[in-house]
């Protein structure tokens, strides 16, 4: 062999293929985040319904300037005052028109048969809205800059407006659904946080080390999966001392959630450990000498983070519907913290839904939060193996 | 191209024309199949070869329209004769037509590379063959059931009416190919498409399968499409070859010419590049420069001509050769073959 | 390899680099709730054989022989359930692989390498060329910054790939090209010893004897010893010096290259040189047939593995295990009738010649 002459040469390279395009050439050298995100943007329903739950995460942030009205205002006058319209043009004595955004405000009626307040729009009472107007109190954005500016609502704040209504302290809905979003989106995201802690931890462990720790870990979570959930929740939090106070049970209730929602990351994260540890990459690496944090930090977690992120998301929507639910039943959260769920149980009664059927909006942002994360995660988890042929 | 005389009429099978198979992707449109044209005379076996990406399977794939979405039958006719003046036209039939359906399985039998993607793990070996075999025969389940085991034990698969009710996966791989085999055969179809049948088996298994194959041919009669890309395959089961590249066919002989008398330049690198048993002391292998282009950058003019050794600088780049027949058998799509008159 | 003085038996007078003894590895099936080890499955069972340096051994056999098993088994990918691994290193001295730990595998696995059979999962999709070829240099603290990447880039030359290629990642090459990134990676270390599992079996026809080629060249270029471990016999053929064929975790024969193809005195070998088709319509073989599959590792048949199926078989065949003994000129065989039959080698197969 000794006389073969060495075709690996550079002169007896094969021809250069080079790229033909730009695009070509990005193709080439994009790594993962890159092409996963190339597949996600074809998505055009996941990327609808992440500018929705962009915008949502949005609101939770700037829910004081959001909602026109502090958290807790309230104003017995206005009892289950209905919906006011918001009018664009306002006409004056003489008939000339203008644009001037307004409500009209009310004049309160007795039902003679039922003795029941009756709220009537009142032509006489125009209330003026306006945008980025003083509002009642002084508030701090982000907890830091203080201002009393309101994205919108009536030039005198003093005057009701009622955009979806008022509940049974005359407390405006509208506000308190801004106020709402803070709690519920964020509920989502602790719970999910918790969880995922809890998941890549055990589920970690489990793939990992096999053998009788996986066994143990394994049947603890089919265990887990076994129990009702609302039950489960509803006994812990029956336990709940009932002198906490609101931060506590809002984090109580979070880790409640999580007692659940780990066990299915946990499975994700075991079943990627172990078909990643067949890999022939993973085995390559290990041969080159690799130590198995490196392989674990370098070699399989990048491969399955995108999967995980995927989960994760899919699993914020569960949270929301959790806590919507135990909220409901007067077991998670209460007033005076807002979320969906403390809004809707007003709705509860029948009596009261005939009266005010508008507090029912309160579901509204429950259906469009949990249905824009779960198309968020549907496309993320398209997208998550770019490498898939 | 006219139907040359010579082997017109009845003893055609299939003739495939100008069939183009294309698959309309995001990254673009792929060419899997570009003008394919050859003919199936009845009876024998013809060899479909090429390396991947070569349309070899979707060609067959399109025979039975059996293309997936997002790929489509753009052109051409595939007009299967099933005796006498009875010609169908495949390629212009309705994908959901009661037609199709019977000539699938029917007339033309098909076999994969992985038995499983035809065989169901829910259903016994028997069940599944017997409701084939009486989607196309009118046949009572009884005789159904009997020809099923006949078939079986045709394809020599011991104590056949015991495996009748076995279940796919608790069969071997060799196993698995026989009954499909069997399946494919049971309804005594005029032709059989098999797609990579051996490519998944070891190579004791696979002299089983040819076999096998060989032997069921010479009892049945049926015309066998073999597509693969081992040569030695195809110069063991082949009388007629077509060789593809790129969707196209590049050149189509007898098995011998193929072999001893090939003309285009790459039938002829393809047979310098493999390793032969008992010819290791001639030297080192002559491999193809470069690699199969990917679907999407096509080359210009031949779409070989960038691995080609013989090119012909200015013309080989913008030219698209045509088909030149250099004997009755023998076609070849190469510009150093040009038919002098057009 | 025409120039080469074919080394039919091994060099005199070198020292083995690898010298395997009775390597075992059993692999358990477990069953039930708790996972209990019901039965064991003998993937490996009792291989011995040498290699010697700047030679090719092949190891030849059908899906579940143990081929893949035993070759993961010498880099020790796998843990030998038993059997010695001996290796002689870089610097003279012979050490056990079998019984090293972590740690101290570690500088052996500098000189030992692997390349895979699937150019597709064999490299992570998520890292750069430069990163795949080049994490071992870093990993063994050889070189990092812009030295490891003149090292990566000069590897990528000799492997026929252009050094403009190393920001890419793996999925803008071909099959082809991820084999030579393969073969890159694993030859950065200057290694001794290189196992080669299935190396070309996932390539185009016409990509296969490119990456022969360079696997030849790159063996005298850098003094390599290879294992081979492949199922084509045209392609073991062709590149390896001596060759084992494997069984059912069974060594069946082992004798240099031509000796064994063209003088086989196991009748498994027999067959499988039989099957293999011959891209020649004029040399169209009479292929012996066998009857049957291969038995299932977990419930081999008795006596000699292969009996059910061998054409020759006596009734010793189907008690008595043959051992593996050596029938002269440095050919080994596991079968009682050895001396008896007189088997077709290719030559005698083709109805020329």
């Amino acid at each position: 062999m000794t006389a073969t002459p060495h075709a690996a040469t550079p002169s007896a390279l094969p021809p250069v293929e080079t790229p033909e395009s730009q695009e070509d050439m990005r193709l080439l050298v994009a790594g993962q985040w890159q092409l996963m995100w190339w597949r996600f943007r074809k998505h055009k329903v996941a990327m609808v319904a992440t500018a929705v739950s962009l915008l949502i995460y949005f609101v939770a942030v700037f829910a004081e300037f959001l909602a026109p009205l502090p958290r807790d205002h309230y104003a017995a006058d206005y009892t289950f005052a209905p919906p006011q319209r918001i009018k664009l043009i306002l006409e004056d004595e003489f008939g000339n028109r203008e644009f001037h955004p307004h409500v009209l405000g009310y004049t309160v009626e007795i039902e003679a048969v039922a003795l029941r307040r009756v709220f009537k729009p009142d032509p006489e009472q125009v209330i003026e809205l306006g945008f980025f107007v003083d509002g009642l109190e002084e508030y701090r954005v982000l907890g830091i800059f203080p201002s009393r500016k309101h994205l919108f609502g009536p030039k005198d704040p003093t005057q009701p407006f009622y955009l979806f209504g008022a509940d049974k302290l005359g407390q405006d809905l509208y506000s308190r659904l801004i106020f709402g979003t803070r709690i519920s989106m964020t509920i989502g995201l602790v719970g999910v946080a918790l969880s995922l802690i809890f998941g890549i931890l055990l589920g970690g462990v489990s793939g990992l080390f096999g053998g009788t720790v996986d066994n143990i870990i394994q049947r603890t979570i089919e265990f887990f999966r076994a129990v009702p959930a609302i039950p489960l929740w509803m006994g812990l939090s029956a336990a709940l001392p009932e002198d906490w106070d609101a931060i506590k049970r809002y984090f109580a209730i979070t880790v409640i959630l999580s007692i659940l929602g780990w066990t299915g990351l946990a499975r994700v994260v075991r079943g990627r450990f172990l078909s990643l540890r067949e890999e022939d990459f993973v085995m390559s690496a290990r041969l080159d000498g690799v130590a198995e944090l490196g392989i674990i930090l370098r070699y399989m977690l990048p491969s399955f983070l995108s999967h995980i992120i995927a989960s994760v998301t899919l699993s914020i929507p569960g949270m929301i519907l959790a806590e919507t639910s135990l909220s409901f039943l007067g077991l998670g959260l209460r007033p005076p913290v807002v979320s969906w769920g403390v809004l809707l149980k007003d709705a509860q009664r029948v009596q009261v839904l005939a009266t005010a059927p508008w507090l029912l909006i309160a579901a509204v942002p429950v259906i469009v939060s949990v249905l824009a994360l779960n198309y968020v995660g549907d496309g993320l988890r398209d997208a998550a193996d770019p490498y898939s042929r | 191209m006219s139907n040359s005389n010579h082997n017109a009429g009845a003893d055609i099978l299939l003739d495939i024309r100008g069939l183009k198979t294309y698959f309309h992707l995001d990254e673009g449109t792929v060419r899997a199949v570009d003008g394919v044209d050859f003919t199936v005379p009845r009876g024998t076996t013809i060899g479909i070869v090429g390396e991947s990406g070569c349309g070899k399977s979707v060609t067959a794939f399109s025979i039975l329209q059996l293309v997936e979405k997002p790929g489509r039958i753009e052109e051409g006719s595939i007009v299967l004769n099933t005796g006498g003046q009875n010609r169908v036209d495949i390629a212009a039939l309705d994908h959901d037509s009661e037609e199709l359906r019977q000539i699938r399985g029917k007339d033309i039998g098909m076999i994969f590379q992985e038995p499983m993607t035809s065989l169901s793990m829910m259903y016994t070996v028997g069940f599944q063959m017997t409701e084939a075999i009486r989607l196309h025969m009118d046949v009572e389940k009884d005789e159904a059931r009997d020809r099923a085991i006949e078939m079986l034990q045709a394809v020599g698969i011991p104590r056949p009416e015991q495996r009748f009710d076995a279940y796919p996966f608790e069969l071997s791989g060799g196993m698995r190919q026989r009954v499909m085999i069997a399946m494919a055969l049971s309804c005594d179809p005029m032709l059989l498409i098999a797609d990579e049948p051996t490519t998944a088996l070891d190579v004791t298994t696979q002299a089983q399968i040819l076999e096998l194959m060989q032997q069921l041919q010479e009892e049945f009669g049926m015309a066998i499409m073999l597509i693969t890309h081992d040569l030695g395959v195809v110069a063991e089961m082949c009388s007629e070859v077509v060789v593809m590249y790129l969707g196209e066919v590049v050149e189509q002989a007898d098995v011998d010419t193929i072999f001893h008398n090939p003309q285009h330049p790459y039938t002829q690198a393809l047979l310098q590049s493999i390793p032969r048993l008992g010819h290791s002391h001639e030297g080192r292998l002559n491999p193809i420069v470069g690699s199969v282009p990917d679907p999407y950058h096509r080359p210009s003019g031949c779409p070989f001509h960038p691995r080609c050794t013989q090119i012909i600088t200015g013309r080989c780049e913008t030219v698209h050769p045509e088909i030149s027949r250099l004997d009755p058998r023998h076609t070849v799509r190469c510009l150093l073959h040009e038919d002098p008159h057009g | 390899m025409a120039d080469t003085a074919t080394p039919s038996a091994p060099a005199a007078g070198k020292e083995p680099l690898l010298r395997v003894e009775n390597l075992r590895k059993y692999f358990p099936i477990r069953q039930g709730f708790f996972g209990r080890s019901v039965t064991q499955v003998r993937a490996v069972d009792g291989v011995t054989f040498d290699v010697f340096p700047g030679e090719t051994m092949a190891v030849v056999g059908e899906s579940g022989c143990g081929k893949t098993t035993a070759g993961r088994c010498l880099v020790r990918a796998f843990e030998p359930t038993g059997g010695s691994i001996l290796y002689r290193n870089r610097d003279g001295d012979e050490v056990a692989l079998d019984a090293l730990d972590n740690k101290s595998l570690k500088p052996v696995r500098r000189e030992l390498r692997m390349i895979f059979q699937d150019p597709f999962s064999s490299l992570n999709p998520r890292m750069t060329v430069l990163d795949i070829i080049g994490d071992p240099l870093r990993v063994h603290n050889i070189t990092s910054g812009s030295e490891l990447e003149e090292r990566v880039a000069d590897m990528l030359l000799r492997v026929g790939l252009r050094p403009e290629y190393m920001r890419r990642y793996p999925h803008a090459f071909s099959g082809g090209q991820r084999q030579r990134i393969g073969i890159a990676k694993a030859l950065i270390l200057s290694p001794q010893l290189v196992v080669a599992d299935e190396a070309v079996s996932a390539l185009d026809v016409s990509v296969q004897a490119q990456i022969l080629n360079l696997l030849q060249d790159l063996q005298a270029e850098f003094d390599l010893t290879y294992v081979f471990i492949a199922h084509d016999l045209s392609v073991v053929e062709y590149i390896a010096d001596r060759v084992l064929v494997m069984y059912v975790g069974k060594m069946v024969e082992k004798a240099a290259t031509d000796e064994l193809y063209h003088n086989p005195k196991h009748p498994y070998t027999e067959a499988l040189l039989s099957a293999v088709p011959r891209p020649d319509p004029r040399e169209r073989s009479q292929r012996i047939v066998l009857e049957g599959d291969v038995p299932d590792p977990a419930h081999p048949p008795s006596g000699c593995y292969f009996h059910p199926r061998c054409r020759y078989a006596q009734d010793v065949c189907a008690t008595e295990t043959p051992a593996l003994r050596p029938i002269g000129d440095g050919h080994e065989v596991a079968c009682h009738l050895a001396e008896d039959l007189d088997l077709r080698g290719i030559t005698d197969l083709v109805p020329r010649d």
